[in-house]
């Protein structure tokens, strides 16, 4: 027998073996497949907002972790396992949306879990429109983004109209008498201006007496604002504004011997870093949070809002804020969703359509609060139901004070050493 | 009229951070021809680093502003050389050339800055800080009015230093011609590296203050930039005296329109006001230079 090595011999089966394989891969491929949900985040990992891009992110993988560890998603009594993607949208929009492209096209995701910021949220919802393939996105909070009707894309966070708008109605239902007057004001630039439109309606529907609206430059001085409304001392101050316009503001009131009866800021007042950086001067501020840790929400996956900041804690080692909270609770939406749908992965484009119709009907309870996504109106596909809870830094800490449901404590006004 | 008089204060306290931070940038105007788009990034530095000496050794803001004027001014020397080998190429357009470079610069800091420091405000908090003096109906913030006599201070070094100290005749001699100030013996390099040093000491001390009475973060720079150059162009470039007039005129000017007007047309009044003014007055307001 000739056992000699021959190079005829050698390439015809070389050829054969690449032969095989190659038409033998895109089977296994595409068996690998059947058995995975392929979850695409597009989010800030890197540039001026990675910071909250990577709250972002630990929040969708925190549900990533805990729902592998049960084996997957349960869909007809099977469980399929989440394989995370990530896009890094480099906190600019249009790097975000090609971020998105190609998680759809090369990593084939069935699904997308959206960016930390409404500006590259709204870059990548025509993309994920595009391509059929349903977006829910934990942090978007600009109304802006609900009113171009995505069809595809779900906000887990109400849109901050309707944050500050609600908080300002707690906060008065809960003064009483005692709060008749208010002042709003708030930077002149997209978020903050509508946050300031928010905090103004929710003046006028409690029918407290507004005294002044006013808007302003980011670049703006504030003494010239905190002297008038040192002059006209309102019973409640509320700012629309970003972390660096909170801290400003407080220095510069403290600086002009002004310290208003009530402040209510938006969310960014409950972040240990504005804790840090006013320090005792944060004491009795309030803000408006959707989600704490004290609220008495609760699902199967994560237990209760305490139960989740321990694991959220045990796993990053920071308490989470409402922004991963949210984040984590888009993963039950999909897991509800998938469950109605009753249909195995991977989803071709029709049935991607008809996961974006299970996800627009969810009524849920979780650990993060009710989620049902408004079907018409200029806040089309946001999670409308969450109630915010109005919270006051006390000693450091940040506690929820209104409405009654959610309170951890009393609602001290007005703050001591008021002017 | 309370309300009115609380505007006065405000307006030449702002007035004060103003001159505070233009008064290098014109220096370094006036002596090496650079429209300096780093204004802003020296400005930023200059609060962070009073931030890690507060926050790592405790060192007050007032104690450490003079290290930070050091260590700045050694900086500022360093990088001195080669802002004037941009500044004085032989290939086309040095002037656009020195601004690039400088715009190089600040990114750079920019860059350094949130991967040093992140995105998060910080504050700078001093001995002073949320220290007031109440004169009547008028409450005058001390941060703000130890900036306005700072800035004066500033002035008044910068006047004497060149007025009265052959360093300074050297460099107002810089001012005028090089090539004749080289003639006459000023080594033009070397007075040129320590003017950029001064300029930097004087943006980075300023940075100190305004980080005190602010806060600070990496997008500050921009802010601080602009401002720089619109005190600077109403004040006439490269002119030290006109800052303080300009610097006085546009702090009233935006307290005055913040609190009668509205302060959201505070911006465009001001910068409408300036372009007029530049109109009648294209030199500045004292209408000349160094």
């Amino acid at each position: 027998m000739n056992h000699k090595f021959s190079r005829r011999k050698f390439l015809r089966n070389s050829l054969l073996g690449t032969g095989a394989m190659t038409l033998g891969f895109p089977a296994l491929n595409v068996n690998a497949k059947e058995h995975k949900i392929r979850v695409g985040v597009v989010t800030s990992l890197s540039g001026a907002n990675r910071f909250g891009g990577n709250l972002t992110r630990r929040g969708y993988d925190l549900w990533a972790e805990e729902i592998n560890k049960l084996g997957g998603i349960e869909i007809e009594g099977k469980r399929y396992p989440v394989e995370m993607f990530y896009g890094d949208a480099q906190s600019r929009p249009a790097s975000g949306a090609d971020a998105a492209e190609r998680l759809i096209i090369q990593d084939e995701v069935d699904v997308l879990f959206g960016p930390y910021t409404s500006g590259v949220t709204l870059a990548v919802q025509p993309i994920s429109q595009k391509y059929r393939v349903p977006m829910i996105s934990g942090s978007a909070e600009s109304p802006n983004v609900w009113l171009a009707k995505p069809a595809f894309n779900f906000g887990m966070i109400p849109a901050v109209d309707l944050t500050t708008d609600k908080s300002m109605v707690v906060l008065a239902e809960n003064l009483g008498d005692r709060a008749k007057t208010a002042s709003v004001i708030g930077v002149d630039e997209p978020f903050s201006k509508e946050t300031a439109e928010g905090f103004r309606k929710g003046v006028e529907e409690s029918g407290l007496d507004l005294l002044s609206y006013e808007l302003f430059p980011a670049n703006s001085d504030l003494s010239a604002i905190v002297s008038k409304l040192k002059s006209s001392n309102p019973d409640i101050v509320a700012v629309g504004g970003h972390e660096d316009i909170f801290i400003n503001f407080v220095s510069t009131a403290k600086a002009l011997n002004y310290k208003p009866k009530a402040l209510i800021m938006h969310y960014g007042v409950t972040s240990a870093a504005f804790i840090n950086e006013t320090g005792p001067e944060s004491n009795g501020i309030l803000g408006v949070s959707v989600w704490t840790e004290g609220l008495p929400y609760k699902d199967e996956l994560f237990g209760t809002a305490s139960d989740y900041s321990e694991l959220s804690f045990s796993r990053w080692g920071t308490r989470p804020d409402y922004t991963e909270a949210a984040c984590s609770a888009s993963g039950l939406v999909l897991q509800d969703a998938a469950r109605r749908l009753g249909k195995a992965p991977p989803w071709d484009q029709g049935t991607r359509a008809e996961l974006a119709k299970a996800i627009e009907d969810t009524d849920i309870e979780t650990f993060y609060g009710p989620v049902g996504f408004a079907k018409e109106g200029s806040h089309y596909h946001n999670n409308t139901k969450p109630v915010p809870a109005v919270v006051q830094i006390k000693s450091g800490d940040v506690v929820p004070v209104a409405p009654e449901n959610a309170s951890k404590g009393e609602l001290v006004y007005p703050i001591p050493g008021t002017s | 009229m309370d309300l009115f008089l609380q505007t006065l204060v405000n307006g030449i306290l702002i007035g004060g951070i103003l001159i505070c931070l233009t008064i290098g940038f014109q220096l370094t105007f006036g002596v090496l021809h650079v429209i300096d788009f780093a204004v802003g990034g020296w400005t930023m530095l200059g609060g962070y680093t009073a931030y890690w000496l507060v926050t790592l050794a405790g060192i007050d803001p007032f104690i450490s502003i003079f290290l930070v004027f050091a260590l700045f001014l050694l900086i500022g020397r360093g990088l001195g050389p080669l802002i004037y080998h941009v500044r004085t190429s032989r290939y086309a357009r040095p002037d656009l050339m020195a601004l690039a470079f400088t715009f190089g610069i600040f990114l750079f800091m920019r860059g350094g800055a949130l991967w040093l420091w992140s995105y998060n405000s910080r504050s700078v908090d001093s001995v002073l800080s949320g220290q007031f003096l109440s004169l009547g109906p008028v409450t005058i913030p001390l941060m703000r009015l130890s900036a306005f006599l700072l800035a004066m201070l500033f002035s008044l070094g910068l006047f004497i230093l060149l007025y009265r100290s052959r360093f300074g005749m050297a460099v107002r001699a810089l001012a005028q011609n090089h090539d004749h100030a080289g003639l006459m013996g000023v080594d033009v390099k070397r007075v040129s590296a320590w003017v950029y040093g001064i300029y930097t000491a004087l943006t980075a001390s300023a940075g100190v203050l305004i980080a005190t009475i602010y806060s600070v973060n990496p997008s500050v720079g921009i802010r601080y930039t602009l401002f720089a150059f619109f005190v600077a162009v109403l004040a006439g470039l490269g002119s030290v005296g006109g800052v303080l007039v300009a610097g006085l005129a546009l702090g009233l000017l935006e307290a005055y329109v913040a609190t009668y007007i509205g302060a959201r047309y505070s911006l465009l009044i001001v910068f409408g006001t300036l372009y007029l003014v530049l109109l009648v007055a294209p030199k500045g307001v004292l209408g000349r230079g160094i």
